[in-house]
């Protein structure tokens, strides 16, 4: 275990997020909020210990993919831990668990929050809730690699430990053009958005953001009922770009690059779009005879749609109260997820495009035991390692499903609840059904209920191996050993 | 403000060129290595998934699953943006087509790996005809690198420079050498005369010696020099300086012909133990002055009998490299001959070290110097070009020859008055075929062309030599 190497890493993690903190500072200077100290204060900290971690040369900068995990959770715990800090330290979430929670659910970009009154917490902390999502969105290690040069090219298994889907693909031959190329598809995509919401008239802060919250697909709203006092305008604009960040994101390198026919031929972003469109048809055919009109429910459902499929999470309808077709059709949602390599969560629309086509091999193959059908996605065979791996995620995710399904029932609340609230925190979307509704939160839960949807939130984000992988006794021991052994050297 | 200019320097160096690579097997990977090293931007294409898999996990390049000389698979690689265009698969066929493809597609370089003697016969013509800008051969190049040692064998390794007028040479100091302990500036002028001492390596580190350095016994110690000096001093200082006699090579692929070709040429007999028969025959076609001997080369009697004992040179050139260990280790074992071991893969080099295989050489290391050498002056600037990189002691230090373009900083000014690093040396300048081994007062003028040996790794441009 190359422990020194992942030392480092998270030393350039703090440092990174010790700059980015700064940003809340200035948004505490323009409102004149005192709270603005405590994360400087916090980000002043973060740096100094951020910066004594990497003071020491490393010798070996080779990671390999169980390096990359550990380096990569560790990471993502870190910046949890110390991005709660200036929640509890302020007081506007006195409990440090909360607050935790609160932070896991902003970077993992979930959405799910415990506070019941949103509009009370300082512009300060409501823009750093709100950042937190866009941090989280894209990744902060994909981030370090856009700017760091961390030496060799095995730093692609961070790259894999965090970015979402079954495969980690390059956009250009070097990972570091490929980080940047990626933030900076991010980010013009954020300030498009931003523009987009001023001109419909929305205040600077709440433009900002919500653009946060979208672009990460995290769904923490600053208003106590989320996004449904705002304008028809804004909700559509909102739609959209939900939809947009939930494409994977290799389409919109294509579209720069002026590669027209790849962009719009990426399978799973054709999917993507057909299952966001049959599931608003049959929800507006559900909800026609609630609203007064058929734009509202046409705008309420591509809203909820695109928010629950792309995992962001925001409401502008107390959709708990909707039929149960429409409520099934949404919990289907949730399980879907955006594209791989998009800024969403859930199982993701190519593993079950994957799935699917093996499924239907199989069943070929009772018809004709001995034909041969290799699985094709994306114009190419899928290789055995890439089927195997997706079955074995499944696996995995059921099996983490139903653990935590059962530690959260100990809570004692009814099927529903207690069924949304893992489906949300594991899918990384935010609102479940029934007590945890979209007007409802999740602060009424047990400590033990809070510490196990944590866990499901950061497993869901990182695609549950990097997070297991740090719960296997061995790597436990390997860390220790050699972490041991440098402080002797 | 000095952090600045460094900081604009690593900005420079790591925009390199787009490259694109056919093939992962040995020279491919090593390519890959060594280019992605020096901050280019690579994308390698082949049809193996897990050998992408692999290196795409090692070093920051990007995969194509796919065969090489479609056109779907160099537009997925990005062709229409590459700058280069290196074919390294095992098929000459297949490296040419790729590459004619490729300048059909792009307007890229192209370079092909061409190693069957059929077609290494008509480089020149297919060069030429198919546009490619370079053609190499990892075989043939090693073949000339042995050849060279056994032209020389009391030296580890010979390399020649400024088209074959200097050579480097490297030797182990013995134990009660007449140089042992003796300080460089101490060595006599009737033993160094127009000899350069450029590096030395002691326990696995290299260093640039200066004038005070010490030379102890044991240390590797290469030096440049012309030909007809190189001998006077290894004369001098008691070195044993005729070429060998006989050879004897275990094992009849390409490298072995290549070899056979290039000794027979230089009046050196000639062995070959070859098991399969039909290669016997297909070679004794090929070398008909070479003895040609069908058994098995890895039988203690037969090694015997074709007179491993009293031969002069011995080179195991099988196909696998535990087998060539071996064998030169039984040859270190019952002769006196000059060994060279020919090591293709790369695993365990530490172990190989460690080991007494005589002359070790690396074929893929020759292939990609070739490249590297190539690229790198591809991407330099006017004043300067490089006419050869030599990586020496295991890409630990680099011999390079530069061609002095434009005047600039460094041309007019005596040696002495200029600024250089540390841990480099100006080796030889070359004027117009005239080599000089330059004192303090010399100069480098436009149109030279002047070798540096440095232990710094990247340089590009003349300019670089300069603190």
């Amino acid at each position: 275990m190359n422990s020194p190497m992942i030392r480092k890493i998270l030393g350039h993690i703090m440092r990174i997020e010790a700059i980015l903190m700064l940003l809340p500072c200035l948004v505490a200077l323009i409102y004149k909020e005192s709270v603005g100290f405590i994360y400087l204060t916090v980000a002043g900290l973060t740096a100094i210990v951020g910066s004594l971690l990497i003071l020491k040369r490393t010798d070996d900068n080779t990671l390999y993919l169980k390096e990359g995990c550990v380096a990569t959770s560790l990471s993502w715990i870190v910046l949890s831990l110390i991005g709660a800090a200036p929640f509890a330290i302020s007081g506007e979430i006195p409990s440090y668990i909360d607050a935790l929670f609160e932070t896991i659910s902003g970077f993992t970009t979930t959405g799910s929050s415990i506070l019941s009154d949103v509009e009370a917490l300082s512009h300060t902390a409501l823009f750093w809730r709100s950042f937190t999502h866009w941090i989280g969105g894209m990744g902060v290690l994909v981030f370090l690699m856009s700017i760091v040069s961390l030496s060799g090219g095995s730093t692609i298994n961070l790259m894999k430990a965090e970015s979402p889907g079954p495969s980690v693909g390059k956009l250009t031959p070097k990972i570091k053009s490929t980080a940047r190329m990626l933030y900076l598809i991010y980010a013009g995509m954020t300030i498009v958005m931003i523009i987009f919401m001023l001109a419909g008239g929305c205040s600077l802060f709440d433009a900002v953001t919500i653009s946060c919250g979208t672009a990460g697909t995290g769904g923490f709203g600053i208003k106590n009922d989320s996004m449904a006092g705002y304008s028809p305008y804004i909700q559509w604009v909102v739609t959209i770009f939900m939809m947009l960040f939930g494409v994977n994101f290799n389409a919109f390198y294509f579209l720069i690059m002026r590669k027209f026919k790849e962009a719009f031929s990426i399978e799973e972003v054709k999917w993507y779009f057909a299952v966001i469109i049959s599931s608003i048809a049959i929800i507006f055919i559900n909800i026609r005879n609630i609203y007064s009109s058929a734009g509202e429910a046409v705008r309420h459902a591509a809203f909820q749609v695109a928010s629950i499929i792309t995992t962001s999470g925001f409401a502008t309808a107390d959709f708990d109260t909707w039929n149960t077709n429409c409520k099934i059709v949404l919990v289907f949602l949730m399980f879907i997820g955006a594209c791989a390599g998009s800024t969403g969560g859930g199982i993701k629309v190519s593993r079950f495009i994957v799935m699917l086509r093996t499924m239907k091999k199989e069943i070929g193959a009772y018809i004709y035991p001995k034909s041969v059908k290799k699985i094709m996605f994306e114009g190419k065979p899928a290789d055995h390692e890439m089927v195997r791996s997706i079955n074995t995620y499944m696996v995995t995710y059921i099996l983490l499903f139903g653990i935590s399904l059962f530690l959260i029932s100990l809570q004692g609340e009814d099927l529903v609840t207690t069924f949304t609230s893992v489906t949300t925190c594991i899918n990384n979307i935010g609102p479940g059904l029934a007590k945890v509704g979209p007007t409802c939160n999740f602060g009424y839960m047990s400590i033990g209920s809070k510490l196990v949807l944590m866990f499901d939130m950061l497993a869901g984000r990182l695609e549950l191996f990097p997070i297991l992988i740090l719960l296997h006794p061995r790597m436990f021991k390997d860390l220790l050993v050699s972490s041991v052994k440098n402080m002797r050297k | 403000m000095l952090k600045g200019i460094n900081m604009f320097k690593k900005e420079k160096s790591e925009h390199g060129l787009n490259i694109v690579i056919v093939g992962c097997g040995k020279v491919g990977s090593t390519l890959v290595e060594q280019l992605s090293k020096e901050g280019h931007d690579i994308t390698i294409i082949d049809k193996d998934s897990s050998r992408i898999q692999m290196i795409t996990n090692m070093y920051d390049a990007m995969g194509v699953v796919g065969n090489g000389a479609t056109y779907s698979s160099q537009v997925e690689a990005g062709i229409d943006k590459a700058d280069l265009f290196i074919a390294v698969t095992d098929s000459d066929e297949l490296n040419l087509l790729c590459c004619t493809v490729a300048k059909r597609v792009g307007k890229c370089v192209t370079i092909a790996r061409v190693h069957t003697p059929e077609y290494s016969k008509e480089a020149k013509y297919l060069k030429e005809k198919l546009g490619l800008e370079m053609i190499i051969n990892p075989e043939l190049e090693s073949a000339k690198v042995i050849s060279r040692i056994l032209y020389l064998p009391t030296a580890e390794e010979v390399s020649s420079f400024a088209h074959g007028q200097v050579e480097m040479v490297k030797i182990r100091i013995p134990e009660g050498n007449s140089l042992e302990n003796v300080r460089i500036k101490d060595i006599g002028r009737n033993v160094t005369e127009s000899v350069v001492i450029c590096a030395i390596e002691r326990n696995g580190e290299v260093f640039i010696p200066s004038g005070e350095f010490i030379i102890r016994a044991g240390d590797l110690l290469s030096f440049v020099a012309s030909r007809k000096q190189t001998l006077s001093f290894l004369k001098n200082i008691g070195f044993k300086t005729g070429k060998v006699r006989d050879a004897l090579i275990v094992g009849g692929g390409k490298g072995t012909y290549y070899l056979a070709d290039q000794l027979i040429k230089a009046g050196i007999e000639v062995r070959i133990i070859e098991l399969n028969h039909h290669t016997c025959e297909k070679l004794s076609v090929l070398l008909p002055k070479a003895t040609i001997i069908n058994e098995d080369g890895s039988n203690e009697e037969t090694l015997k009998e074709a007179g491993i004992e009293s031969v002069q040179a011995f080179i195991p050139l099988t196909g696998m490299d535990e087998e060539n260990v071996l064998l030169s280790l039984h040859a270190k074992q019952v002769s006196k001959a000059k060994v060279v071991t020919r090591i293709s893969r790369n695993n365990f080099k530490g172990i190989v070290e460690n080991m007494d295989l005589g002359s070790v050489i690396y074929p893929k290391y020759i292939t990609s110097d070739a490249i590297v050498g190539y690229v790198r002056a591809r991407k330099n600037s006017i004043d300067s070009n490089i006419e050869t990189l030599y990586q020496m002691f295991d890409s630990k230090a680099e011999a390079i020859e530069f061609k002095i373009e434009n005047k600039s900083a460094i041309t007019g000014v005596a040696l002495a008055d200029l600024k250089l690093k540390h841990d480099l040396l100006i080796a030889f300048i070359n004027r117009g075929g005239e080599i000089i081994f330059p004192g303090g007062s010399d100069t480098i003028e436009v149109g030279d062309t002047v070798m540096i040996v440095t232990t710094h790794t990247g340089f590009n441009d003349v300019q670089d030599i300069l603190a």
